[in-house]
């Protein structure tokens, strides 16, 4: 018998969860009904019903460590079918959040970020970093006897005024310190999944990490999580533009920033670009697709603009709107930046440019700490996930002897209130002669 | 007003188990009562249950002495295939329309039958659910009072066709019977008017109407039933098979803010007691129960303790959720989250019994008063109606079992004569 569970109720945390989009979620009285009309919760353990129970009960620890809320694509099948309009999705997604805060490093960064009255602030940081940087452009080009930019070839660009090496260097320093503290939050909340696991006798590698990182990205890429949703199935287009754009954008920035340096290719495929070059055409329609992406993201979730108002709209928080508005603004700057450019406008191309850069510093320096590290938390879950693998669905006589040791703890409450079923459950349960299960002590 | 020396004149909406119980109290207590029925038959609801708690009675059990009493009384006027219409007046002093329909067969039936050989036409058996047709003159059910045959107008091909008319010996049939309208003078009315199943081919997953093999709790009491369509043997709708293995739906769109919101209270022991007449008729059936939670309040739970002794019983926490049908077999597969192992399980089955919860009867009736009718937010009649001498009873006004609905209908009664004492002075 393992040592004895004890609930360790954290009011606080159940507070954060119904202040933030999960306001329904006492209503639950756990029927299930969303584990089995949700698509990408196939045999176990499933979800979100135990997430409902263990939200009600204030189980953060439990919730921290459990990466079927990254599972959950928000298609709000459940929210749709649930009888008691508890809106699991919605209690889904604050759960998430509360990841990307229990995780972040440092963790005030992630607490300063998402306090509204801070914006100010934390969108002053960027301005003032990327402020010096300028400051420091010409001392430090004099410092090392560097030339500026051919005027030769180019006539006119961005990169006279803010020069390529100060343009990588800066953005490669904050996305190398973003960068590590996503490596330190996703390794936090890796090692929160692996000790969680070791410590009920729950799930352990079925396969290969590389195996299972291998299917997830295909998945991602497939965006095949987000079509298998039925009731809202509109999600699946606007987030493949974004995702879709964002890769175009990212790869055409990779290419911009090593291709100078790469003897072996042509000048003409080296930035600045012309207009109809393909870096150029691919970075426009990644562009376009991201705005797109945006503008349909933001429209989804308008008020009343669900098909039947109140059950398919997801709610939206300062955590949702700060990310998904930051991600318009780089697009629509950068358009107008792209505009300006070629409207030939001084100064006004220089100051859009400025915000342009920005509004990319704010979204990559707060990645850790934004709505932006779902990506990464959603693919280490769905890494995890596969790595020690789900079950598939099976006949109850089997599901009752086969579940995951941790659901049957959460209805501990439901077993003392419900005694004989209970009783009942267990009669039917090989699995409770097991040494590991815990069942025995419920009563 | 009565003038008889009665103690005042009570009218009953419905002739359903608490109708019944209401009309008999009022009048032993020396009021006159005019009972209204909508359908052919009294009895409602309770007459189409095989059996029903806390005995396991059949029906007829409790309902065969009160039909006496009533055949009896001289001062109980039953109205069946009567609809109160309009009520106006004021309080103690209503004046009651009913539209009676034609019945076109007159008290000299002796329900010998003759004339159910004769008819050409068939129609669904309302009284078994539409599972089942009758001819267009027909004998509601075996133990049907009135005990008297009853034509289905909108089915009948009226005197054109007449083939009963000549096989009829007792001159009985009258194709051409005229519907009429009553008047009465009542102290108070009491709704009896009972409930409806929760329709259930609102539920968009569960499947009812297009899998054949998924009936509601209701169904199941005329499949068990001597009197049923299959004469009292549960057999599988689709192919009349036995059946090797069942499930239970609980709360099949109750409690259930898309559908039904509230708990009927009764559903939960409803699929108890239908296990046991599964039970009774294959030893061996697999048999699942998918609750959310079991309602067995009191000495009930004696009853669940021991269908949880049949091995052969298996309760999974979990509602189901999604019910596909295998087109080619008729068979199903009920998918459900066994919440105590947080485990889904898909489980296949012969057959599947929605458990669907009470829904008050509408009963439209136009009041002409300065109040209207009192409903709670799921349409039961509020025990404090506005008006003295207006009240109801039984399941109109909420979702309980037989029992409870007798010991209100005592308690309604007491409450009616309470009206009448006062305007009629006793």
């Amino acid at each position: 018998m393992p040592d004895p569970y004890v609930v360790r109720p954290d009011s606080e945390f159940l507070g954060r969860i119904l202040a933030q989009g999960g306001e329904d979620a006492k209503k639950c009285f756990q029927c299930a009904t969303c584990s089995v009309v949700c698509d990408l919760s196939d045999g176990g353990p499933a979800f979100p019903r135990k997430e409902m129970i263990w939200t009600q009960w204030g189980l953060k620890d439990r919730l921290m460590a459990d990466p079927d809320v990254w599972l959950c694509h928000r298609c709000n099948d459940c929210s749709t079918h649930c009888p008691r309009g508890a809106r699991p999705g919605d209690v889904m997604a604050a759960i998430r959040r509360e990841h990307v805060f229990h995780y972040a490093f440092p963790g005030f960064l992630a607490r300063w970020l998402n306090q509204p009255k801070l914006l100010p602030l934390m969108l002053l940081i960027p301005a003032v970093l990327l402020g010096l940087a300028f400051m420091a452009r010409d001392s430090v080009q004099n410092a090392l006897s560097m030339s500026t930019y051919s005027t030769s070839r180019i006539i006119y660009s961005y990169s006279v005024w803010f020069p390529q090496w100060l343009l990588i260097g800066f953005f490669l320093l904050f996305s190398g310190l973003a960068l590590i503290a996503v490596f330190v939050g996703v390794g936090r909340f890796w090692g929160a999944l692996k000790a969680a696991d070791a410590a009920n006798g729950g799930r352990v590698p079925t396969r290969g990490l590389f195996t299972s990182i291998g299917s997830t990205l295909k998945l991602i890429l497939s965006h095949q999580q987000f079509s298998r949703c039925t009731a809202e199935h509109r999600q699946y287009l606007p987030h493949a533009y974004v995702f879709y754009g964002f890769v175009a954008l990212f790869l055409v920035s990779l290419w911009t920033m090593t291709a100078k340096w790469n003897p072996l290719i042509p000048d003409t495929f080296v930035y600045p670009f012309s207009f109809f070059s393909p870096w150029r055409i691919l970075a426009n329609i990644g562009g376009l697709a991201l705005l797109l992406g945006c503008l349909m993201l933001i429209w989804a979730r308008l008020p009343g603009a669900g098909d039947e108002g109140k059950r398919s709209v997801s709610s939206s928080t300062y955590f949702d709107w700060a990310f998904i508005v930051t991600l318009l603004l780089v697009t629509l700057t950068g358009f107008a930046s792209e505009v300006l450019h070629y409207a030939r406008l001084e100064p006004h191309r220089h100051l859009v440019y400025f915000i342009h850069l920005l509004f990319i510093l704010t979204l990559l320096m707060y990645l850790p700490y934004s709505k932006f590290a779902h990506m990464v938390y959603r693919t280490t879950a769905m890494v995890y996930a596969d790595y020690t693998g789900r079950k598939t669905a099976v006949p109850v006589v089997a599901a009752a002897a086969s579940g995951d040791v941790v659901a049957e703890e959460a209805v501990a409450g439901e077993v003392a209130s419900e005694g004989e079923s209970a009783e009942e459950a267990n009669a039917e349960d090989p699995a409770h002669e097991e040494p590991e299960n815990v069942q025995g002590e419920d009563k | 007003m009565s003038d008889n020396g009665k103690r005042g004149k009570v009218l009953v909406i419905g002739g359903g188990i608490t109708g019944v119980s209401a009309a008999i109290e009022a009048s032993e207590a020396g009021c006159e009562v005019i009972l209204v029925e909508k359908e052919a038959y009294l009895g409602g609801r309770v007459v189409r249950m095989n059996q029903y708690f806390p005995k396991l009675c059949p029906p007829s059990c409790g309902l065969e002495i009160n039909f006496r009493t009533i055949r009896t009384s001289p001062s109980i006027t039953v109205l069946t295939q009567s609809e109160v219409e309009k009520i106006s007046g004021g309080p103690g002093q209503y004046r009651a329309t009913i539209r009676r329909q034609p019945r076109g067969v007159n008290n000299k039936c002796t329900a010998c039958g003759a004339c159910v050989e004769a008819c050409p036409v068939e129609r669904a058996d309302k009284f078994n659910y539409e599972m089942g047709t009758t001819k267009a003159i027909y004998l509601p059910f075996q133990m049907a009072h009135p005990q008297q045959y009853v034509i289905d107008f909108d089915a009948c091909e009226g005197p054109e066709c007449g083939k009963c008319l000549p096989v009829c010996p007792y001159d009985a049939i009258d194709l051409e019977m005229q519907g009429q309208v009553v008047e009465e003078e009542v102290q108070s009315v009491i709704w009896a008017t009972g409930w409806e199943p929760y329709d259930a081919t609102q539920i968009e997953n569960l499947g009812f109407g297009t899998h054949k093999n998924v009936v509601t709790n209701v169904m199941m009491e005329r499949l068990a039933s001597d009197g049923g369509p299959t004469k009292g043997k549960i057999l599988r709708p689709s192919d009349n098979k036995e059946i090797e293995s069942i499930a239970f739906v609980q709360c099949a769109g109750s409690r259930d803010e898309n559908y039904l919101e509230h708990c009927s209270g009764v559903c939960c022991m409803g699929s108890l007691k239908q296990t046991r007449y599964v039970r009774d008729q294959y030893p061996d059936a697999e048999i699942f129960v998918f609750y959310i939670d079991i309602r067995s309040p009191g000495r009930l739970e004696d009853f669940y303790q021991a269908v949880q002794e049949d091995e052969k019983v298996t309760f999974v926490k979990g509602k189901v959720a999604k019910i596909t049908e295998d087109a080619a077999s008729g068979n199903l597969v009920v998918e459900a989250e066994d919440a105590l192992s947080g485990q889904l399980a898909t489980q296949a089955v012969e057959m599947v019994v929605l458990a669907t919860g009470i829904v008050p009867t509408e009963a439209p009736v136009t009041l002409e008063l300065d109040v209207e009718l009192q409903r709670d937010s799921h349409g039961f009649l509020t025990n404090d109606q506005p008006v003295a001498g207006l009240l109801a009873a039984g399941c109109a006004k909420r979702p309980v079992e037989v029992a409870a609905c007798v010991r209100d209908a005592t308690g309604t009664a007491l409450k009616a004569l309470q009206t009448c004492v006062e305007r009629h002075g006793g």
